[in-house]
């Protein structure tokens, strides 16, 4: 009997009950499966194009060979470039923190019209295009008709107008200002939402405000501080489109190497080899930030 | 509260207020500066604009490349959030129901594109398309854009699952509705608002997205913001400035929606 109904051929309608099924795997059949072909594999191409040679986009050759690996991991100009992709995103994601930290313990303290006002200032630039907001600073900050110089020389402050634009500056204003809704929105979550208890104790025994703010408000606010250095830290590292526009031609990061070599020189095997460069060491980095931060997180726990 | 506050704590108040005034600042200028200079009358840019005068509007809408590439983005993102709401809202609902083994794997499985940045889905699509003889097209960008959207469709849609009450599901169910009755007439309904936020998220996402796209698209029928990009690395006229006051007046069409349905608190999260 059990045969019979397993080889009878399942009706359409069965099916999909099952598939609809509430406790299964089978509603994220399709999604994963869609992963697996769209992500994975293409995933596994990347890497593996890394080891073979390629010609005007055609596997050339049968043999695997780590030589393209070790022609870039030999080239100074590569860990020179990393290094700079390693600072930038370092210094953008500190700056990030520092701006974002006093945005979100205000959208903690304050009430009605002005959250919302807040909410509307973070979640705006989070939906408008990266590339809207280079060209913004583009024209902010580009030579003597850009609006901070003309501002500047016509209030007197300045007698020359500033070189930014084309400087590591420009990528660090521009990166910390595209990056900086990443970085509060983790932390206006936690800080909201916090158990106001412990300041009060605090206050009662008579520490100041301030000391209070640092040893108690931060210490407990160090989980979503780290999530929000890692997320900046991960998308600076691996932004190509600020250094682009605001570095100029000849600022280059591992990044902009990655999309050059592959759009630009056509240089697959190259564009591969540091594409899967920039994303290895885009995760050592973010574990070792993520690893830090759990390790402070603890030690504060021991502490207090 | 009157506490006497320290000299320290006075200085400590005056600087934290004013760094969360400029970073305010620094958040929503830019964007004013924008708008205002898409309206400057001359042929460059200068701030506060000279004049008013929408000939710049009018330039970018009388520019047959620029339109069509508007008309390509409005297809690919709304072929791209219709896949990733297709796909997504049913993992979601595998991810905060189901009891099946292995459901942590998959859940990180299902949320990795967002580890991923743009360019490294864009690069890795791209290759996987021209080892079986694909060249780039709008195709294969819907294709790459739908995995880098599926984790936005997937968290919405997950928060708003955790948040339903089961025991309506078993309300439907006792009263002798099947389990599809039930999810399409108990379950999804109450998830709507969720539904149309994630769609409104995953469409900006698409139609703003330039990283994976710079890899993927087509050269004939290039979407908006590649065709915005290499305007942007030889051009600042004021017909740019257009463009973005219309993509910045895009955006707050989207953030209403989403602060309709599901609040803006929740994209937080």
């Amino acid at each position: 009997m059990a045969l019979e109904a397993a080889a009878r051929p399942r009706a359409p309608a069965t099916l999909l009950r099952r598939i609809l099924h509430g406790n299964g795997i089978w509603p994220a059949v399709p999604a994963l499966l869609y992963l697996f072909v769209f992500l994975a594999l293409p995933m596994l191409t990347l890497l593996a194009f890394g080891f073979v040679t390629i010609d005007r986009g055609r596997v050339v050759g049968d043999t695997w060979t780590l030589d393209h690996l070790k022609a870039a991991l030999s080239d100074e100009l590569v860990w020179r470039l990393m290094w700079r992709s390693f600072w930038v995103a370092a210094v953008s994601s500190l700056l990030t923190l520092i701006l974002a930290y006093p945005v979100a313990y205000l959208f903690a303290e304050t009430k009605g019209i002005w959250r919302t006002l807040i909410l509307v200032a973070v979640i705006s630039p989070l939906l408008t295009s990266a590339l809207v907001r280079a060209y913004a600073w583009l024209v902010i900050l580009g030579g003597r008709r850009g609006i901070l110089n003309q501002t500047l020389l016509s209030l007197g402050i300045v007698d020359q107008p500033l070189r930014i634009l084309n400087t590591d500056w420009a990528v660090l204003i521009g990166m910390t200002q595209i990056h900086l809704p990443f970085m509060i929105l983790p932390l206006l979550a936690v800080l909201a939402e916090r158990d106001r208890r412990l300041e009060e104790a605090s206050l009662n025994l008579g520490a100041s405000q301030t000391g209070t703010f640092f040893r108690v408000v931060v210490p407990m606010s160090v989980p979503a501080i780290f999530a929000g250095l890692a997320l900046v830290f991960a998308i600076s590292y691996t932004n190509f489109i600020v250094p682009q526009l605001l570095g100029g031609g000849s600022y280059s990061t591992l990044a902009v190497q990655v999309y050059e070599q592959t759009i630009v020189v056509l240089d697959w095997t190259r564009g591969a080899v540091l594409a899967t460069i920039l994303l290895t060491t885009c995760f050592a980095f973010v574990m070792g930030i993520v690893a830090f931060g759990n390790r402070l997180a603890r030690w504060n726990e021991a502490t207090t | 509260m009157s506490r006497r506050l320290s000299p320290i704590d006075r200085v400590g108040r005056v600087v934290l207020g004013a760094l969360a005034a400029f970073s305010l600042l620094l958040l929503v200028a830019p964007s004013i500066i924008v708008v205002a200079i898409s309206f400057e009358p001359r042929g460059f840019i200068s701030f506060p604009p000279s004049g008013f005068s929408l000939r710049w509007y009018e330039h970018v809408f009388a520019n047959r490349q620029l339109t069509d590439s508007v008309v390509v983005s409005l297809w690919v993102s709304l072929a791209t959030a219709a896949i990733a709401l297709v796909l997504g809202v049913p993992a979601a609902f595998a991810s905060v129901r189901g009891t099946f083994a292995g459901r942590s794997a998959a859940n990180a499985f299902l949320l990795s594109p967002q580890m991923m940045p743009g360019m490294v889905i864009g690069i890795a699509s791209l290759f996987f398309g021209a080892y079986f003889a694909f060249r780039a097209s709008n195709t294969m960008l819907i294709l790459a854009l739908s995995v880098f959207c599926l984790p936005f469709v997937i968290r919405i849609a997950m928060a708003r699952l955790a948040g339903l009450d089961p025991r309506l599901d078993e309300a439907s169910a006792n009263l002798g509705a099947g389990k599809l009755e039930t999810f399409a007439r108990v379950t999804l309904p109450q998830m709507g608002p969720a539904l149309v936020a994630a769609a409104a998220f995953t469409f900006i996402e698409a139609f703003d997205n330039v990283t994976v796209a710079l890899f993927t698209s087509d050269v004939r029928g290039r979407p908006l913001p590649v065709e915005l990009y290499y305007l942007v690395q030889y051009d600042s006229s004021p017909a740019i400035a257009a463009i973005s006051a219309l993509e910045i007046g895009l955006s707050f069409a989207i953030m209403l929606v989403i602060a309709r349905t599901v609040g803006l608190e929740r994209l937080g999260r």
